[in-house]
C-alpha cells in the first residue's frame, strides 16, 4: 500500500516534510489552525489540490484527538511529528502506534523515545556503557549526608583539574527547564542549599529528590547526527557546534563540521574529539536499538573534554547544516527524505564509508526580535521579503514571498532558515555575510515602527563561531 | 457631551431587530449530528448554579467519543447547516445559528459601549485580569474595582510571554467586561469598558430610559 | 350537660385520630361514624340530655370497637402514622409528667438553638416506705411538638445534636444518668457546621464512653438521626413506636425508582414498611432493643396519663437495672426478685399501683462501677446482630481461633506491654544518664534488642523479622504505577472528556494513557475519574503484603428482604466476595498495617451485619497486634437498607469497636474517595481524628434528593465536594491518586509517630 503522511506539524518543517514527501512519491496531509490560516504551508496544500482536500483546520497542533481523526478520516498511513510539539512525545508515539488503526510515527520507536527523554536514564544508561556525562549524581539523592559526599567529591575533582572557580549545581530531580536549580561553590555552603532545593523539589514536584551535578562553563555545544534505519543499520552524517544562542538558550546560528582549526586554536586534539563522540553515539545508538534520525548533544570543555548532555529522539531544525558537508554519490542529500524512507521500513541502501565529508556550512536563524531587549518577539506584518538566489545557499521559510504576511501571535515569530555553504569556514562565513547583504525584509507593526530582525544579531556572531 | 444621544432613535433600532444572531461553530474536528432543528426554541446554561445544560444541539464524535454540544444561549435556531450532516467537520466550522432575542440587560450593555470609555486591546493577544484585580473582582465583584491611569489591571499574552499592561484613561470602575480570559483579541477591540465619576449620571440615565421604555 | 359535650368532643379526637393513621376514613365504617358525629355536632339541641348522652355512648361504643379491631390488625404503616400523629404524646408531655420538675437547657420554645431537640435537666420522684427520694437525671430527646412548624418535627439539625452532646458531657460531669427520648424521623441532613454526620459520628464516639447509665427510649427511630442520642445502655422502645433504617416512603422511593419530585405507590410504602421490620416486636426480636414498654390500644396519646406513670415506673426499673448490674450480679437478681415481689403483691390492687418502685438505689457510681458500665456496654454492642451475618464457623473452628487469638495475645503483650516498657525505661536512664548521642545508647542496647528479636520472633514463628531491605524511599520509586497492575478500563481505544473540560480547558483524554500512566486523573485539571478497588489493592500497598482475613464472613439477609433474595447471590457470584467490606493486613511502605475497605462493587459499598462486624474485628486485630487501622472508603452508599436495624445498629456497634482501638493507643486513618454518604460517615467513619479524602470524592450525610424532600432547598452541585468538607473542617486534607501511598505513608509517620500506635 502506498503510504500517506499527516504532516503534525507548522511552519518551515511542515513545508520541508510535504516537499520531502512529493519527491518520495507519496502523498501526504496537512493540519493547520485558524492563526495560521495565511502561512505559505497552508497555502501551499491548498493550492495542490487535484481533487483530494489536503488542508485540514483543527483545534490546536497539540490537540492528538483532533490530528488522529484527520488522518483517520484522510486514511493516512503515518504521522510525521516534524520538531517540537509531538516529536518527543513518547505517549503520543505509543498511541499512533498502538491504537486500533495504527499508524507508522514517523520517528524513533516510542520505547526509546521514552528511556532517551528521561535524562537521567540517559545519564544512568550512558555511564555504564562507559560514555563520560558530566560529573555528578545519576539518580535523585534523598539523603543528607550522601549530598555532602558528592558534593566535596566534585569540587574536589575540578579543584585537581586546576579549574578556576569550581561550583556544582544543585537541582531537583524531578524538575526541568531550569527551574529549582543553585550553584554552590564552597562545601559549607551544600546543607543549607540542599535543604532549600530539596524543599523546593517537594512543594513543587511532590518528590524531594535532588541531583548534583559540576557545573561547567566555558565549554562548545555539539551535536552529532544520526541517521538509523528499523533494520539495525546506523550511520552519522557528522558533527555540528550549536555554541551561539540567544539568552533563552535558543540557538541562533550554528555550523558544521563541529570544530575548525581554522577558526580557533583549540586546547586539544580537535579531529580527535570530534571522532570520540561519534564513535560514543554510535555506542549508545546500538545499545538502545535506536532506529531512525537523532541527535546526540554533547558538551566540550575548554581542554577538550566531552560529556554527552542528552539525546533529542527528532529531527532537529538543524539538521540540513550537517547534510550540506555530507556527501552521498557527490549529492547533499536531504535527511528529512531519508527519515520518512527510513522509518516507512526502507533499508538504508548506503554506508558510512560511502558518505563523504568536505567544505563547511552554517545555518543562519532569522527571526524578528529585538536582539537588544533580551530577545523580545517582535510581531507586526511583512510586507516585502526577498532572498538573493545562489546555488550556495538554501531557504527554508513558510513566510510568502508574493504577499503580506501578519506574524501570529500564537507562535514564536521564526522567519527563515539560511544554509550556506562553501570549501571550506571561510568562505562560508564569507557567503553568509553576502547572503545577509542581500536579505531584504521590510514590515511594520500595529504602531508603523519598522520591523526588527536579528540580521545584525548572526552578522555580529559569525566570527564567534567554532570558538571558545 | 453625550447628551445629544438620540434615544428614540436608537431604542426603535433595537424594536426593529431585538436580535442578536449567534454562530454556532465547532471546537474541534469530528462526526456530525444534529440533535436540533430549524425553528427550535433552545434554553441556554441555567439553574440557580449555572448547573443547567442547554438545549441539547448537536454531537461531535471524535476518536470514538461523542460529544453532545449544548446551547449557551436562549433563542430559536434560525439555520442549521444541513450539508454538514453525518460529515467530517474541521474544526472551527460554523454549523448553526441562533437568534437570541435581546434582554433589557443586554441592550443596555450595547448602548453603554458608546458611553463608556473603552480600553482597547494594545495588540492581538490574549489576555487576563492582573492576579490582584482577578481575586478582587471575584470577591467583590467588578463593578468595586476602581482604576486609575498606570495601573497594571491586565496580563497580555503574546508570543508565549507575559506583559502587564496598564490602563490609560480617565479613572473611574470597570463597568463591563467585554473579553473572555484567554481567548485571542484582535489588536483595537473593546477590553474593558470604564464608567468615570461624570459619566455616572447619563449612564444611569441610559439605564432608567432603556427600562422604562423596553418590556 | 357539659361532660357530654367533653364526651363527644374525645369521640371526635378519637375519630379524627383514626383517620389518620388509615389515612381517611375509606376504612371500616369510620365514614359512617364520621357523619354520625357530624350530624350529632349539628343536632345538638334537638335532643334531650339523656337522648343525646344514649347517642354519644353509642358513638363511644361504635369507635372502641373500631379501636380494638385497628389494633388487632395494625401494620406497620399504621404504627408510623400513629407516631406521625399530632395527637400522640411528645417529649414534652412526657417532661410534665414523668418527672417531678424540668428546667429546659439551650434554649427554650421557639427561642432556641433547635427547637427539635429538647435538653432537660429533671427530677424524678421514688417513694420508698412514705419516705419520698428526688433524684436528677438528664434528659435529652427529640421535640415533635403538636402541629408545631418550628419543632421541624423533631428532626434534628447538626446544632442540636451538638448540644445534646454537651449537655450528656454535663451529666457524666455531675455523675447523673441519662434519659433519651427518641422521637425523630431523621437527622436534618445538612452539612453546614459541625454537619449532620460529623456531629452523629461525634456523638456516637463519645457516648461509647461515657462514664454515666444511659437510658433510651424510641418512639420514633428514624436511622442516623435516632443513633445520635441513642447509644445506651438499655434501650426500651414504645409498642407502637417504629425504628427503622430509613422511612418506608425513602424506601419506596428508592425501590420503586421513582422520579424526582413524585410519590411512591401507597401499596410500594406499605409493603416496604413491612419488609423493613420497624415495629417494637421485630425490633425486640433482632435484639436492637431490650424491652418494650406497652402503650394502649393504637398507641398513647398527650393526656394518657396512666401511660406517663408507666412510663416512670419503666425508666426508673431501666436506670436501676443498669445501675445495679454495674454493682454486680447478685445486687441486680435480689432487685429483680423484690421488684416481682411487690408486683405480685400488688396485682390484686389498682392498675397504677404496680407503677412504683419500692427500692432505693443509688445512681452514682463509683470509679470501678463506671468501669464496669462501659465495659458492659461495649459488650452489648459487640453482641449485636451476631446472627444477621454468614460465617462458616463450627466449634473446632470456633475454638482453634480463639486459641490462636489468646496465644496471639500472649504474644504482643510481651512484645508491646513488656519488653516495650522495659525498652522504655531503658532508653529514659540512659538519656537521663548520658545526655549524649545516640551512638552510645545504640551501643548499650544492643544486645538486649538481640535478646528482644529472640523473644519476639520465637512465639509466632513467622518471619516478620525486618530484613535490611531496600530504603522505603527507594522501593517506592521503583514500584512505579502501573508496572505491575493496570486497570481493565484502559484496554479501549476511545477518548473521553473530562467534566472540567469548558471550565479548564482539558483536552479529550484517550482512554489507554488516562487509566494507565494517568492512574484515572486527568493531566490537565487533575480531575480524578473513578477507578475500580482492585487498582488500589495492587498499587497502593507493598507488593505481595496483603493478607486478607475473615473473607468467609458474609452479607446475609436477616431480615428476609425480598430484594435481598434476589440480588445476593449473584452479587457475591460477580464480586467472587461475600461482603461489601474487606479487611486485610498490609504494608505501605514497610509500615504494617490493617485495612478496611467498604468498596462499590457489592451493593455500592454499603453496610449491614457482616461489613460491621468485618470492621469490629479488624479493629480487634488492630488492637492485638497494635498496628494502625486505616478504613478505606471506596464508596459506600450508606447502610443497607434490606438489613433494617440490623444495618442501622452497626453504627454504635462499630463506633463502640474502634473507640476502644483508639483508646487504647491505636492510630486510626480514614480516606474517603468517589462517593461516601450517610450511616457510616455519620459514625464509626465519620468519628476518626484523622479523616482525609482523594480528590474529586463526594463526602456527605445524604444525597441532593433527600436534602430537597427533607428541607424543601436545593443544593449547590458541589455541596458534598471534598474541599468543601475541607472547609467545614470535616476532612483534614485532600490527596491526588497518584501521592495516596506516600501521603498515607506520611500521615502515618507523622499522626502515629515513632510506634505508629500512638502513647
Amino acid at each position: 500500500m502506498k503510504d500517506r503522511v499527516l504532516i503534525a506539524n507548522r511552519g518551515e518543517i511542515a513545508i520541508r516534510i510535504m516537499r520531502a514527501c512529493k519527491e518520495l512519491g507519496l502523498d501526504y496531509v496537512i493540519v493547520y489552525t485558524d492563526a495560521d490560516q495565511d502561512s505559505q504551508h497552508v497555502h501551499l496544500a491548498m493550492e495542490d489540490q487535484d481533487g483530494r482536500k489536503r488542508a485540514w483546520r483543527v483545534a490546536s497542533y497539540t490537540d492528538p484527538n483532533d490530528i488522529l481523526a484527520v488522518a483517520d478520516h484522510t486514511g493516512c498511513t503515518a504521522i510525521h511529528p516534524g520538531y517540537g510539539f509531538f516529536s518527543e512525545d513518547y505517549r503520543f508515539a505509543r498511541r499512533v502506534t498502538i491504537r486500533d488503526r495504527p499508524l507508522t510515527f514517523i520517528g524513533p520507536n516510542w520505547e526509546v523515545i521514552k528511556s532517551l527523554g528521561d535524562k537521567i536514564n540517559t545519564k544512568r544508561v550512558a555511564n555504564r556503557l562507559g560514555i563520560p556525562t558530566i560529573p555528578g549524581t545519576d539518580g535523585p539523592i534523598y539523603n543528607e549526608m550522601e549530598a555532602e559526599e558528592v558534593a566535596t567529591q566534585l569540587l574536589d575533582n575540578q579543584q585537581q583539574q586546576k579549574i578556576k572557580n569550581p561550583s556544582i549545581l544543585v537541582k531537583a530531580a524531578a524538575g526541568g527547564g531550569g527551574m529549582g536549580i543553585e550553584e554552590v561553590f564552597r562545601i559549607e555552603q551544600l546543607r543549607r542549599v540542599y535543604r532549600q532545593v530539596q524543599n523546593y523539589a517537594k512543594r513543587q514536584f511532590g518528590d524531594g529528590g535532588v541531583l548534583i551535578e559540576q557545573c561547567l562553563r566555558d565549554y562548545n555545544h555539539l551535536e552529532v547526527q544520526l541517521v538509523c534505519s528499523r533494520h539495525g543499520e546506523r550511520l552519522h552524517f557528522g558533527t555540528r557546534n550549536c555554541t551561539i544562542q540567544s539568552t533563552g538558550r535558543q540557538k541562533r546560528l550554528e555550523a558544521a563540521p563541529g570544530f575548525d582549526v581554522s577558526c580557533f586554536t583549540y586546547d586539544f586534539d580537535a579531529p580527535k574529539v570530534l571522532r570520540q563522540i561519534v564513535d560514543y553515539s554510535l555506542k549508545l545508538a546500538d545499545h538502545v536499538n535506536y532506529d531512525n534520525v537523532g541527535t546526540w548533544e554533547w558538551i566540550v570543555a575548554r581542554n577538550g573534554t566531552p560529556y554527552l548532555l542528552e539525546v533529542n529522539t527528532r529531527i532537529q531544525v538543524e539538521n540540513d547544516v550537517s547534510a550540506r558537508i555530507s556527501y552521498l554519490h557527490n549529492k547533499q542529500p536531504n535527511l528529512l527524505r531519508e527519515q520518512i524512507r527510513l522509518a516507512l521500513g526502507d533499508t538504508m541502501g548506503y554506508d558510512q564509508k560511502s558518505i563523504d565529508f568536505r567544505g563547511s556550512s552554517i545555518e543562519l536563524r532569522l527571526v524578528a526580535e529585538d536582539t537588544n531587549r533580551g530577545f523580545a518577539p517582535w510581531i507586526g506584518t511583512i510586507s516585502q521579503f526577498s532572498f538573493p538566489q545562489e546555488d550556495w545557499a538554501a531557504v527554508y521559510t513558510h513566510v510568502p514571498f508574493d504577499r503580506a504576511y501578519t506574524i501570529p501571535s500564537e507562535y514564536d515569530p521564526n522567519l527563515a532558515l539560511v544554509l550556506v555553504w562553501g570549501d571550506d569556514m571561510t568562505m562560508a562565513k564569507n557567503r553568509a555575510r553576502q547572503f545577509l547583504d542581500g536579505t531584504v525584509i521590510e514590515g511594520h507593526n500595529n504602531h508603523g515602527e519598522a520591523i526588527m530582525t536579528n540580521i545584525p544579531y548572526l552578522r555580529g556572531n559569525l566570527e564567534r563561531l567554532l570558538t571558545f | 457631551m453625550h447628551d445629544d444621544i438620540d434615544f428614540d432613535q436608537i431604542l426603535n433600532q433595537y424594536r426593529s431587530d431585538p436580535f442578536e444572531y449567534i454562530d454556532v461553530r465547532t471546537s474541534h474536528t469530528g462526526l456530525l449530528q444534529f440533535r436540533a432543528k430549524e425553528e427550535d426554541v433552545v434554553e441556554g446554561v441555567t439553574g440557580e448554579w449555572q448547573h443547567i445544560k442547554g438545549t441539547l444541539l448537536f454531537e461531535l464524535e471524535r476518536e470514538r467519543n461523542i460529544k453532545p454540544v449544548h446551547s449557551s444561549v436562549i433563542g430559536v435556531v434560525s439555520s442549521i447547516e444541513r450539508s454538514l450532516e453525518g460529515k467530517f467537520v474541521e474544526a472551527g466550522e460554523t454549523v448553526m445559528t441562533i437568534r437570541h432575542p435581546l434582554k433589557k440587560r443586554e441592550i443596555i450593555e450595547r448602548i453603554l459601549k458608546n458611553v463608556l470609555s473603552i480600553f482597547p486591546a494594545p495588540e492581538r493577544a490574549k489576555y487576563f485580569f492582573a492576579m490582584d484585580i482577578q481575586s478582587r473582582i471575584d470577591k467583590h465583584g467588578q463593578r468595586s474595582i476602581s482604576i486609575k491611569p498606570n495601573d497594571e489591571i491586565l496580563t497580555m499574552s503574546l508570543m508565549k510571554r507575559d506583559t502587564p499592561v496598564s490602563y490609560q484613561g480617565a479613572p473611574g470602575i470597570i463597568h463591563s467586561v467585554y473579553f473572555e480570559p484567554g481567548q485571542t483579541i484582535d489588536q483595537g477591540q473593546p477590553l474593558l469598558g470604564i464608567c468615570s465619576e461624570d459619566t455616572l449620571p447619563l449612564i444611569q440615565k441610559i439605564i432608567a430610559r432603556v427600562k422604562a421604555e423596553w418590556d | 350537660m357539659e361532660h357530654t359535650r367533653k364526651r363527644l368532643a374525645k369521640c371526635e379526637e378519637g375519630i379524627t385520630y383514626l383517620c389518620q393513621i388509615k389515612e381517611g376514613s375509606d376504612w371500616g365504617n369510620l365514614s359512617g361514624l364520621t357523619s354520625k358525629l357530624e350530624g350529632l355536632k349539628n343536632s345538638f339541641y334537638d335532643y334531650s340530655e339523656e337522648q343525646f348522652s344514649d347517642e354519644v355512648s353509642q358513638l363511644e361504643e361504635s369507635l372502641t370497637f373500631l379501636t380494638e379491631r385497628c389494633q388487632e390488625d395494625i401494620s406497620p404503616m399504621d404504627r408510623v402514622r400513629i407516631v406521625r400523629s399530632p395527637l400522640r404524646f411528645s417529649l414534652k408531655d412526657i417532661l410534665e409528667n414523668v418527672y417531678e420538675d424540668y428546667t429546659e437547657l439551650g434554649g427554650e420554645g421557639e427561642a432556641n438553638i433547635d427547637p427539635a431537640m429538647v435538653v432537660a435537666k429533671a427530677n424524678i420522684l421514688r417513694r420508698v416506705k412514705n419516705r419520698v427520694f428526688t433524684q436528677q437525671v438528664m434528659v435529652i430527646g427529640h421535640e415533635k411538638g403538636h402541629g408545631e412548624e418550628y419543632r421541624n418535627g423533631g428532626s434534628s439539625k447538626p446544632w442540636g445534636n451538638e448540644k445534646a452532646l454537651r449537655f450528656m458531657q454535663v451529666a457524666e460531669t455531675e455523675g447523673i444518668p441519662i434519659h433519651c427520648y427518641i422521637f425523630t424521623p431523621g437527622a436534618f441532613p445538612v452539612e453546614e457546621y459541625p454537619g449532620a454526620a460529623q456531629q452523629i459520628a461525634r456523638n456516637l464516639y463519645a457516648m461509647a464512653k461515657l462514664r454515666v447509665p444511659i437510658v433510651s427510649i424510641i418512639s420514633e427511630g428514624g436511622s442516623g438521626g435516632a443513633e445520635a442520642i441513642g447509644l445506651s445502655d438499655l434501650r426500651l422502645m414504645f409498642s407502637h413506636g417504629y425504628y427503622s433504617v430509613i422511612s418506608p416512603e425513602g424506601a419506596a422511593a428508592i425501590e420503586g425508582r421513582v422520579k424526582d419530585g413524585l410519590k411512591a405507590p401507597k401499596e410500594l410504602v406499605e409493603q416496604c414498611a413491612e419488609h423493613l421490620k420497624i415495629t417494637a416486636e421485630d425490633n425486640l426480636e433482632l435484639g436492637t432493643i431490650d424491652r418494650i414498654v406497652e402503650e394502649p390500644p393504637l398507641g398513647a396519646k398527650h393526656d394518657d396519663f396512666a401511660f406517663f406513670k408507666k412510663l416512670r415506673y419503666e425508666m426508673m426499673r431501666a436506670t436501676d437495672e443498669v445501675v445495679l448490674r454495674t454493682k454486680s450480679l447478685r445486687a441486680f437478681r435480689a432487685y429483680e426478685l423484690k421488684l416481682k415481689k411487690s408486683d405480685d403483691d400488688d396485682s390484686t390492687m389498682e392498675v397504677d399501683a404496680d407503677t412504683t418502685i419500692h427500692i432505693d438505689i443509688n445512681w452514682e457510681l463509683n470509679a470501678d462501677e463506671r468501669k464496669r458500665l462501659i465495659a458492659l456496654r461495649a459488650k452489648k454492642y459487640r453482641e449485636m446482630a451476631s446472627k444477621a451475618y454468614c460465617s462458616e464457623t463450627n466449634r473446632f473452628n470456633d475454638f482453634w481461633n480463639s486459641a490462636c487469638t489468646k496465644t496471639a495475645k500472649v504474644y504482643y503483650t510481651i512484645t508491646y506491654d513488656i519488653l516495650k516498657r522495659q525498652q522504655k525505661q531503658v532508653e529514659k536512664v540512659i538519656k537521663e544518664v548520658s545526655g549524649e548521642g545516640s551512638s552510645f545508647l545504640k551501643r548499650l542496647t544492643a544486645p538486649f534488642s538481640a535478646a528482644y528479636d529472640f523473644v519476639v520472633h520465637k512465639p509466632a514463628g513467622r518471619g516478620i523479622v525486618r530484613q535490611s531491605s531496600p530504603s522505603p524511599r527507594q522501593e517506592a520509586l521503583a514500584l512505579e504505577f502501573g508496572d505491575t497492575y493496570t486497570s481493565p478500563l484502559a484496554n479501549e481505544d476511545r477518548t473521553i472528556t473530562c467534566p472540567n473540560s469548558l471550565k479548564s480547558g482539558c483536552k479529550d483524554l484517550w482512554i489507554p494513557d488516562l487509566y494507565g500512566e494517568f492512574c484515572g486523573v486527568c493531566e490537565n485539571c487533575g480531575h480524578h475519574f473513578p477507578l475500580e478497588y482492585k487498582w488500589y489493592l495492587n498499587n497502593l500497598f507493598d507488593r505481595d503484603s496483603i493478607q486478607e482475613f475473615n473473607k468467609k464472613i458474609g452479607a446475609g439477609n436477616p431480615l428476609n428482604h425480598p430484594i435481598l433474595r434476589k440480588k445476593l447471590q449473584p452479587v457475591k457470584n460477580e464480586t467472587k466476595r461475600e461482603s461489601a467490606n474487606i479487611t486485610f493486613q498490609a504494608k505501605v511502605m514497610d509500615v504494617d498495617l490493617i485495612v478496611t475497605m467498604l468498596y462499590s462493587d457489592f451493593r455500592n459499598g454499603t453496610v449491614g451485619a457482616a461489613e460491621g462486624e468485618k470492621f469490629v474485628r479488624a479493629c480487634e486485630l488492630a488492637k492485638l497486634q497494635r498496628k494502625p487501622l486505616l478504613a478505606y472508603v471506596h464508596t459506600t452508599g450508606g447502610i443497607r437498607i434490606q438489613e433494617g436495624t440490623m444495618g442501622v445498629i452497626q453504627m454504635p456497634k462499630c463506633t463502640v469497636a474502634v473507640r476502644d482501638y483508639v483508646d487504647a493507643g491505636g492510630l486510626y486513618i480514614v480516606v474517603y474517595d468517589n462517593n461516601s454518604y450517610a450511616g457510616p460517615v455519620a459514625s464509626f467513619l465519620g468519628c476518626s481524628f484523622y479523616q482525609f479524602a482523594i480528590r474529586s470524592s463526594r463526602i456527605g450525610f445524604a444525597g441532593h434528593r433527600v436534602i430537597r424532600d427533607t428541607t424543601g432547598q436545593d443544593i449547590p452541585p458541589d455541596y458534598h465536594s471534598a474541599r468543601n468538607a475541607l472547609k467545614r473542617g470535616h476532612i483534614h486534607g485532600i490527596w491526588d491518586r497518584r501521592d495516596f501511598r506516600r501521603n498515607l505513608h506520611q500521615a502515618l509517620m507523622t499522626m502515629g509517630g515513632r510506634n505508629l500506635y500512638y502513647r
